[in-house]
């Protein structure tokens, strides 16, 4: 069956947005922002974990 | 343009700077801590004082760095306030003009300008990670090459998002296809780590290329706005004899007074004219500590001749670094750095499986998509 674009597309622009927020943020603020840089960049190493390493039951 | 003309550019873009992307990343690997390593191997710290000390005139600190090595010449004073705090960098060198390789730096006490060390210069594992990841020891000819290598990283990964499209269309996000094939798996894995870190990847590879031309973007500088600024001196023959630096320095800080003193290039050296102490002052927020800005003072009379906004090309230049080294959110974002660096390895080592292992297989697979697109229209 075939996907609709969102379908495909969905996770990936998910994940350069936040990216992009991260690479951003750190770079214009301090405190606050840095988390915010951390928290976002994390994200995608997350769903890395989630798919590929994560131990499956 | 088709499928298989994409896959095409894919395939060759990849293959061209696969070798030495995947060298790039494990030797970027220590770079992202070279900070944090640098103080493993232990580093000279001005003793404890009360916090009020005054800090000694910069002419005194310049008379012992002279003391510490006679004949040498001072290029450049610098201060990096939260790894060394109190000291004053001074690189010095045979003449203005030896290759920056030869740089000797003398670290002095900035409040009794009493010289603290002058480490033998760095030749060790740190040392060839960093000359092989800027320029594979091979000057500016091979610092562009890997510019280029960047820029056909950068074309491989946007053919690449156009491949993401007709490859994952029957299959979910995140899939990978563990029972079958070795080959799906890793074709899966590649897709998946691929599309998840692009953004990262295309920045950090880009502002590498942005980085690999800065001897260009100074030169440029120099002939463009340094010499707009110091056109009054041109015929002027070359002084021999220089007024005070304190003196020239607290000008500069007169003339920007909401900015510190980052660095100061002497009277003809790289950053400066043969005329003119320039400093370069730096913000307090993470992008105006980057974005230097250089006040010119005359050497003799130490008055200011001008200071100015770094055009464009500079600013670009200096808020690459940030990006492509990762150093501007402490030591969290150096992990995340670290982190987005090994997947890109994987994303490259499986890329580079990928074509070895079966090419017919994907020859097959882009024939049924061929087909499949041929219905479709």
């Amino acid at each position: 069956m075939n996907k609709r674009f969102t379908d495909i597309w969905g996770w990936p622009i998910l994940l350069a947005v936040l990216t992009t927020l991260g690479l951003l943020s750190a770079l214009l603020g301090v405190g606050i922002w840095h988390w915010l840089a951390w928290a976002s960049l994390a994200v995608p190493i997350i769903v890395i974990w989630h798919y590929w390493l994560r131990p499956k039951r | 343009m088709s499928i298989r003309k994409w896959y095409l550019v894919h395939k060759w873009t990849s293959l061209a700077c696969t070798a030495f992307l995947l060298m790039l990343c494990i030797t970027g690997l220590p770079l992202i801590f070279h900070e944090e390593i640098e103080h493993l191997s232990g580093v000279v710290e001005a003793p404890p004082m009360p916090e009020d000390t005054p800090y000694a005139s910069l002419d005194k600190v310049a008379e012992a760095a002279h003391k510490q090595r006679p004949g040498d010449v001072i290029r450049f004073m610098f201060w990096e306030q939260d790894e060394h705090p109190h000291v004053t960098l001074v690189s010095m060198a045979e003449s203005m003009d030896a290759p920056p390789d030869a740089g000797k730096i003398v670290l002095i006490d900035s409040r009794t300008a009493q010289i603290l060390d002058e480490p033998p210069p760095d030749r060790g594992f740190m040392y060839v990670m960093f000359k092989l990841h800027v320029d594979m020891f091979a000057g500016l000819p091979g610092m562009l090459f890997l510019g280029f290598m960047g820029l056909l990283f950068a074309v491989a990964i946007v053919s690449g998002i156009v491949l993401y499209h007709p490859f994952m269309r029957r299959l979910d996000f995140g899939t990978i296809r563990r029972e079958k094939q070795a080959r799906l798996k890793w074709l899966d894995i590649h897709n998946l780590l691929g599309v998840a870190t692009l953004v990262w990847a295309l920045v950090v590879g880009l502002t590498g290329t942005i980085n690999t031309l800065s001897q260009i973007v100074i030169f440029i500088w120099q002939s463009d706005q340094m010499a707009e600024m110091t056109a009054p001196y041109k015929d002027l023959p070359v002084p021999t004899t220089f007024g005070s630096l304190q003196a020239s320095i607290d000008t500069a800080k007169l003339a920007i007074p909401d900015m510190h003193v980052s660095f100061v290039a002497f009277p003809g050296s790289m950053f400066s004219s043969q005329h003119h102490y320039t400093v370069f002052m730096k913000g307090n927020t993470p992008v105006t500590s980057r974005l230097l800005k250089p006040a010119l003072v005359d050497a003799q009379t130490t008055e200011l001749t001008d200071a100015r906004e770094m055009p464009w090309y500079v600013k670009t230049l200096l808020l690459s670094q940030p990006l492509h080294f990762g150093d501007y959110g402490g030591l969290p974002l150096k992990v995340i750095w670290a982190l987005l660096d090994l997947v890109t390895i994987v994303v490259l080592g499986s890329g580079l499986y990928l074509w070895i292992k079966r090419r017919k297989q994907t020859e097959k697979r882009l024939t049924e998509l061929e087909q499949h697109h041929a219905a479709r229209a």
